[in-house]
């Protein structure tokens, strides 16, 4: 709406008291239209910006303070600026011995769902992209995507029960087919953490698939066609069209999973609770951090938001490293 | 004929063969929990703990639903599902609102630091959030609002990025002559933004509500952070509670797992409406959303 500004303001004559109204607030408060420009929009923007920053921005800012301080909940002279302890929360990370153990799990049961959900989503994307016929596509899109849709805490615990070592449906079968002592997924150290790669990959691999699909549904068919003229095979197709051109998506599906290290925390307390399963062995920094601001002892925020922290600043790391590997292949 | 027949052999190469049944077997390992759930929800004590379980009941029974909807002194579900429905709806209501009126404002109206304040929105998503769940949790025992449900119902809808990003991308498609044209017959700019804009950017709401209404009736972290008692819970947390409930059959006919699955149905039921009644609104949304970002 740039229109010259004498036409602008006739029009501001003849649009009455409200019109005249916000003109006598502008001059009162000594602001030229060319200056700030409509002040409509920030009425417009006002809840949206207040509601963002008050309950988004402000417990990022006082996250990175507290991630400085012995702040405990319980205990009230902690609090505020009385709590500030330099670097002490970082030193005591360094040497606490649970918190690297639970880093090395946390590490672990990534680098088994990472490349698991990114291969699955990958080949249910371009497999559902060969389906021509767009009824069945739209079905094996929402079918692939419905894990995604459910509660969180009802599909973690139905694996729960499917791996339920008497009457786990999973177990049953295995009997069924002659395994006389079937494994305790989710009870024994051993297994729990492996076990537990399934059902995560379960309830995220749809919404990278769908990325993907869409990603691959946007390059130009021309491409595929130009590319079977001079008689590339399919898997060539893949490999030199479909990935390349992915790539923005892959810098996507990493960036908004950024919490790589972190990301499945619901997951984990949902399924070995906040002791983090069978002998801990399944204690994950995200567990660790919650059980040790909300359910132990002083509620120890400070030191929690420490390990938040580190762990944020590994995942940025991780995403800058994403970020400029992909780039840099692509120019 | 021999088109039928050309149809017939090229829907049975290989090819299409491998892909449809790959698909099958993702497509069964996504719904083997759901369909599992939902099987045992009829079943009878008898048929669940059967040597050898089936997908399809033999003498299916509503027993297990009936007694989670009706045994008050044990089961809080209609209670927790009252609960769920305020916050959703709640939530939903103000991000619509916010979003919309916010995605206008960003799209069509000059106004200093727009374009700096719309991208400060959008990249604080990708700021790792260190403490943010601390930081919350003393941000609303200080605001009370903690073990509220009206805190909740602010909190959710403040997450604003994509729903802001999709509301914009939607106003940036409204065509300029129609708004010009209202401009001439002297329409203000709430006048431009209710009568002009808005009824064009119907698809785009309805993509950010059922966003939001999957997010927040799912949500689990933030939900048990901020409620300290039973009564408030939502039915994402309470289905987390009931594992006790099988020790409280009195009857020989039913099992408490039969029980817990009735619950889990009913608990995801309205997800698994909304989403596939609207799904091609959720996959607009999804490709003008978040791609572009």
């Amino acid at each position: 709406m740039s229109q010259p500004r004498v036409e602008r303001v006739d029009q501001v004559r003849e649009q009455g008291t409200g019109a005249v109204a916000t003109q006598f607030l502008r001059e009162l408060l000594g602001l030229r239209r060319e200056k700030w420009g409509n002040l409509w929009g920030y009425v417009f923007i006002a809840p949206a910006v207040l509601l963002y920053f008050v309950f988004q921005a402000w417990p990022i800012l006082r996250g990175l303070f507290m991630a400085f301080s012995d702040y405990r909940w319980l205990i009230p002279q902690t609090h505020g600026w009385a709590g500030f302890n330099g670097l002490a929360n970082w030193v005591e990370m360094f040497r606490d011995e649970t918190f690297w153990q639970s880093f090395l799990i946390a590490v672990k049961f990534s680098l088994m769902f990472v490349p698991l959900t990114l291969i699955l989503s990958l080949l249910t994307a371009v497999l559902i992209s060969q389906i021509n016929n767009g009824f069945s596509a739209a079905i094996y899109r929402v079918i692939a995507y419905m894990p995604v849709i459910l509660p969180i805490s009802i599909g973690m615990l139905v694996w729960v029960k499917l791996f339920d070592v008497r009457f786990g449906y999973l177990n049953v079968l295995l009997q069924d087919f002659g395994m006389a002592n079937p494994p305790n997924w989710l009870g024994s150290p051993k297994m729990a953490l492996y076990t537990m790669v399934l059902p995560t990959v379960w309830s995220k691999f749809g919404s990278w698939t769908l990325l993907f699909l869409i990603g691959i549904y946007n390059i130009n068919r021309e491409i595929y066609e130009a590319a079977r003229v001079d008689g590339a095979s399919g898997w060539r197709q893949f490999l030199n069209i479909t990935l390349p051109l992915l790539k923005p998506v892959f810098t996507l599906v990493l960036v908004l999973g950024s919490g790589v290290v972190s990301v499945t925390e619901e997951s984990m307390l949902l399924f070995g609770g906040t002791t983090g399963g069978p002998a801990e062995s399944a204690l994950t920094t995200g567990v660790y951090l919650y059980r040790t601001a909300f359910i132990h002892g002083d509620m120890r925020m400070g030191y929690a938001a420490t390990l938040s922290l580190f762990l944020g600043l590994v995942n940025m790391l991780i995403t800058v490293f994403v970020f400029t590997t992909l780039r840099s292949e692509r120019a | 004929m021999a088109a039928l027949t050309r149809a017939f052999k090229k829907n049975l190469n290989t090819n299409a063969l491998f892909v449809n049944l790959t698909l099958w077997l993702i497509c069964a390992f996504c719904l083997l929990p759901v369909v599992w759930t939902i099987s045992s929800s009829f079943k009878t004590r008898q048929e669940l703990y059967m040597a050898a379980p089936v997908m399809i009941p033999r003498s299916p029974t509503l027993a297990n639903y009936q007694w989670i909807m009706t045994r008050e002194d044990m089961s809080r579900l209609p209670f927790n599902l009252w609960n769920s429905a305020k916050v959703t709806l709640g939530s939903v209501i103000i991000q619509c609102i916010i979003a919309t009126m916010a995605g206008f404002a960003f799209a069509r109206l000059e106004f200093r630091g727009r374009d700096l304040i719309f991208y400060l929105l959008i990249l604080l998503m990708f700021v790792p959030r260190a403490g943010g769940l601390m930081a919350l949790y003393e941000l609303m025992d200080f605001l009370h609002l903690r073990n509220s449900h009206l805190g909740l119902t602010l909190l959710f809808p403040s997450a604003i990025s994509v729903a802001l990003f999709v509301m914009r991308q939607n106003f940036l498609g409204v065509p300029r002559e129609l708004e010009e044209a209202a401009i001439i017959d002297g329409a203000n700019t709430w006048q431009l933004f209710w009568h002009v804009d808005v009824p064009f950017v119907k698809g785009g709401i309805a993509v950010v509500a059922i966003w939001e209404f999957i997010y927040v009736w799912g949500e689990y972290l933030i939900t048990l952070t901020m409620l300290d008692f039973p009564e408030q819970e939502t039915v994402s947390i309470a289905v987390t509670k009931l594992q006790g409930w099988g020790a409280h059959f009195t009857s020989s006919t039913l099992a408490g797992y039969g029980a817990e699955s009735a619950a889990y149905v009913v608990a995801m039921l309205p997800v698994i409406l909304v989403f596939i009644l609207l799904q091609r609104w959720f996959v607009r949304g999804l490709s003008e959303g978040i791609l572009k970002l």
